[in-house]
C-alpha cells in the first residue's frame, strides 16, 4: 500500500510528535508514505473565508502532486481531509475547467484521479482491523480510551462520507482491535472550537474545559482523536478550561498514530508521547 | 409484536423529567407518527408541534439522539437501523423549552426582525411597476430562500451552545446573505456593517447547521460568503479578519503556515503577551520553535503563477 502523504502545516510545527508516530506507524504496518514534494496549506477554512477560488486553486494544485506521483492522497488531520475534498468535489463537479485554466499558468493539469482519504479511513476499510489486529505486539488490555471524533473527518457528510456522521463507529472498532476499551463519554461528537481560538477564546477554553471533563466523568484513560488540531485544542487549553468548568483531573489526548504506536510496541517516547501538555504523567503511569 | 420505546424529555412548566413510552412497531411510518400515537393512545398530555406533515411548515423540528430533524419527514424505520429501537426525543438546543418538545420563538424572530431580514427594495421599483429580478438573479438566492426556520441549524450550533450573547442563529446569517446577494435589495453594504458585530467571525466551523438543514442550506457557507464580502468592503481589523488573512499570507509568502507569527498577527502584540505562558509551555515540551521560519515551498514559483492569473482573470 502506498499514498501521496499530505501532512499539513500542524504536523511541521505544533503537532510533529503526530509527524513522528504517523511515519513510524505507517512503516511497521508495512504502508508507505511518500511525502508529496512542494505541498501548500490547505487553507485550514480560514483562507477559505478570504478568497475561496484562489484556495480551491491552491488545493486543486495539491491534488494533481498526489496524482503526478499517481497515488491517492493521504492525510492525518481532519481539516486538511476535507478542504482536499471540498476542493475536489468542487472541481468534480463544475469547477475543473475553470480552474485548470488558470493551473495552466503554473504548468499544472488536475485530472481527478487521485481519491484524498484518512489514516482512519484506511486503516479502518483498505487495511482492514483484522490485519491491524495481527499486527499488535503489546495489546492495550485494560486501556479505557474515549474515541473523539472532530467534526471535519465527519461533516459536511455531502464530502465526508465514509460513515454515518450521527453514529460513526471506526475510531471505537479500532480501538477495540488494539486491545483496548472504548469508552462512550458524552462529548463524542461535540466541537472542540479550535478554528475560533481567537475570536472566540474564551468559548473555545470552555468547550475544552467541558470536553475534557466529559471524559473524566466517564472514567477513561484518555482521548484518542483522528484529529491534530483537536489533540492541540484539547490538550493545550486544557488547564485553564479546567479551572472554567471546576475539573481537577487532567486528560491526556492522544493522537491516532500515537495510540496505535503503543499497540505495535513502541515506547511512549518514540512517539512523542511527551511532548504531550496536558496527563501526562497520569498516562505514562497507566501505561508503565 | 416489535416495541418500539422512545425517551422524552419532558417539562411541565416548572420540572424537567425524562418519561419512557412503548408502542407497537409499524414499518413505513415517521418519528412525527410515533409522537402522535403516544399522544393518540398513551399520554394526550404530550406536548410537540406539528402542521403541515410534508417538511414545509418547519414547526415538528426536535432532535433525535442527539439529532435535530423534522419529526414529519424522518423515516422512522431508518432511524431505528441508525439507534436502536429505543430513541432518545428532546425538544431543540439553544431555545427556551415552553412544553415538552415544544419551544420558544420569541428570541430568535427578535434576531430576524433586528437585523431586518426582508427586501429593502432599490429606489427604481416602485409599487405601480412592482419589483421583480429575473430568474438567473433569483437562482443566486434560491436555495437560501428555501429556510423554513424549523431551527435545526440553531439547535446544533457549536457556537451557540458554548455562547448565545455574541452570536447568532445560522439562519439569520443565511437570511441575511439572502437579501445581501438579491439583486433587487439596496442595503448590501448596511447589512454587512451591522452583521460584523453580531459574530461574523466567531464561527467555529463545526459544519454542524450544514449537516442537520433538512433543505440542503448551508448556513456556514453562507457566513463565509458575509466574511468574504466584508473583507472586500475593507472591513478587515477583527482577529479572525486577521487570522483569516494571516493563512492567505503565509500561502504566498512561502505555502506554508508560520504558527511562531499567527498569534501576533492575530491579536497583536499585546494579546500574543497574554498568551506568553502557554508559548513557554509550548516551547518547553518542545511544540513550539520561536526560531523555526517555513521557507518557500518547492515549486512556490507556481504558486506566484496562479495567483497572478487569478488576477488576471478578475479583469475586466
Amino acid at each position: 500500500m502506498k499514498y501521496a502523504f499530505f501532512p499539513g502545516c500542524v504536523l511541521e510545527g505544533a503537532a510533529k510528535e503526530n509527524y513522528i508516530a504517523t511515519t513510524k506507524v505507517a512503516k511497521a504496518l508495512g504502508i508507505e508514505l511518500v511525502e508529496i514534494p512542494g505541498w501548500i496549506c490547505c487553507g485550514a477554512s480560514h483562507a477559505q473565508d478570504i478568497d475561496e477560488l484562489t484556495i480551491t486553486a491552491i488545493n486543486a494544485r495539491n491534488i494533481s502532486l498526489a496524482e503526478a506521483m499517481g497515488l491517492p492522497l493521504l492525510t492525518v488531520c481532519n481539516t486538511c481531509t476535507l478542504m482536499l475534498r471540498k476542493a475536489k468535489t468542487q472541481l468534480d463537479n463544475g469547477e475543473k475547467e475553470k480552474v485548470n485554466q488558470i493551473l495552466a499558468k503554473a504548468n499544472i493539469h488536475y485530472a481527478g484521479t487521485s481519491d484524498i482519504t484518512h489514516l482512519l479511513w484506511v486503516l479502518v476499510g483498505e487495511y482492514g482491523l483484522a490485519k491491524l489486529k495481527a499486527m499488535v505486539r503489546r495489546p492495550l488490555t485494560g486501556l479505557k480510551v474515549a474515541a473523539y471524533y472532530g467534526c471535519h473527518l465527519l461533516r459536511p457528510p455531502a464530502i465526508m462520507n465514509f460513515e454515518d456522521y450521527a453514529n460513526p463507529q471506526s475510531l471505537e472498532k479500532l480501538i477495540i482491535a488494539l486491545g483496548a476499551e472504548p469508552i462512550e463519554f458524552s462529548a463524542k461528537l461535540q466541537c472542540c472550537g479550535f478554528h475560533a481560538t481567537y475570536p472566540a477564546e474564551t468559548d473555545v477554553v470552555r468547550i475544552t474545559g467541558q470536553i475534557n471533563q466529559s471524559a473524566v466523568k466517564a472514567g477513561t484513560d484518555c482521548i484518542v482523536t483522528p484529529c491534530p488540531l483537536c489533540q492541540m485544542s484539547l490538550d493545550i487549553n486544557q488547564q485553564e478550561g479546567q479551572v472554567v468548568v471546576g475539573c481537577s483531573q487532567e486528560m491526556p489526548v492522544l493522537h491516532l498514530s500515537q495510540l496505535i504506536g503503543l499497540a505495535l510496541g513502541f515506547s511512549p517516547a518514540d512517539l512523542g508521547i511527551n511532548m504531550l501538555v496536558s496527563g501526562r504523567e497520569h498516562l505514562l503511569a497507566r501505561l508503565s | 409484536m416489535r416495541q418500539i420505546t422512545y425517551i422524552i424529555e419532558r417539562f411541565d412548566g416548572a420540572r424537567k423529567f425524562t418519561q419512557e413510552y412503548s408502542f407497537s412497531h409499524q414499518p413505513g411510518k415517521t418519528i412525527l407518527w410515533g409522537l402522535i400515537t403516544i399522544k393518540d393512545t398513551l399520554d394526550p398530555t404530550l406536548a410537540f408541534t406539528a402542521a403541515c406533515r410534508s417538511a414545509v411548515c418547519g414547526a415538528c423540528a426536535i432532535r433525535v439522539n442527539g439529532q435535530a430533524t423534522l419529526a414529519c419527514e424522518t423515516p422512522l424505520d431508518a432511524t431505528l437501523d441508525r439507534f436502536g429501537d429505543t430513541l432518545t426525543l428532546a425538544p431543540l438546543q439553544n431555545f427556551t423549552v415552553i412544553r415538552d418538545l415544544v419551544v420558544g420563538w420569541e428570541e430568535k424572530t427578535r434576531h430576524l426582525a433586528d437585523d431586518q431580514t426582508w427586501l429593502i427594495p432599490q429606489d427604481k421599483f416602485s409599487v405601480q411597476n412592482g419589483c421583480r429580478q429575473s430568474a438567473a438573479d433569483f437562482k443566486k438566492i434560491n436555495t437560501q430562500a428555501a429556510c423554513i426556520l424549523c431551527g435545526a441549524c440553531a439547535s446544533e450550533c457549536s457556537k451557540l451552545t458554548a455562547n448565545h450573547n455574541d452570536f447568532l442563529e445560522p439562519f439569520t446569517y443565511s437570511k441575511v446573505w439572502k437579501f445581501v446577494a438579491d439583486t433587487r435589495d439596496k442595503s448590501a453594504p448596511e447589512r454587512i456593517k451591522a452583521i460584523l458585530d453580531k459574530g461574523l467571525w466567531k464561527c467555529l466551523h463545526c459544519a454542524e447547521c450544514i449537516a442537520k438543514c433538512p433543505k440542503g442550506l448551508a448556513p456556514g457557507e453562507d457566513i463565509a460568503r458575509l466574511r468574504r464580502l466584508s473583507i472586500q468592503m475593507g472591513y478587515t481589523d477583527s482577529p479572525g479578519a486577521r487570522h483569516a488573512l494571516a493563512f492567505l499570507q503565509d500561502i504566498t509568502d512561502t505555502g506554508r503556515l508560520n504558527e511562531a507569527k499567527l498569534s501576533v498577527r492575530s491579536i497583536g502584540v499585546l494579546g500574543s503577551i497574554k498568551k506568553f505562558p502557554l508559548a513557554l509551555k509550548l516551547i518547553r515540551r518542545g511544540k513550539l520553535n520561536p526560531f523555526y521560519f517555513p521557507t518557500k515551498v518547492k515549486g512556490h514559483d507556481q504558486i506566484k503563477a496562479i495567483l497572478n492569473a487569478l488576477k488576471e482573470s478578475e479583469q475586466p
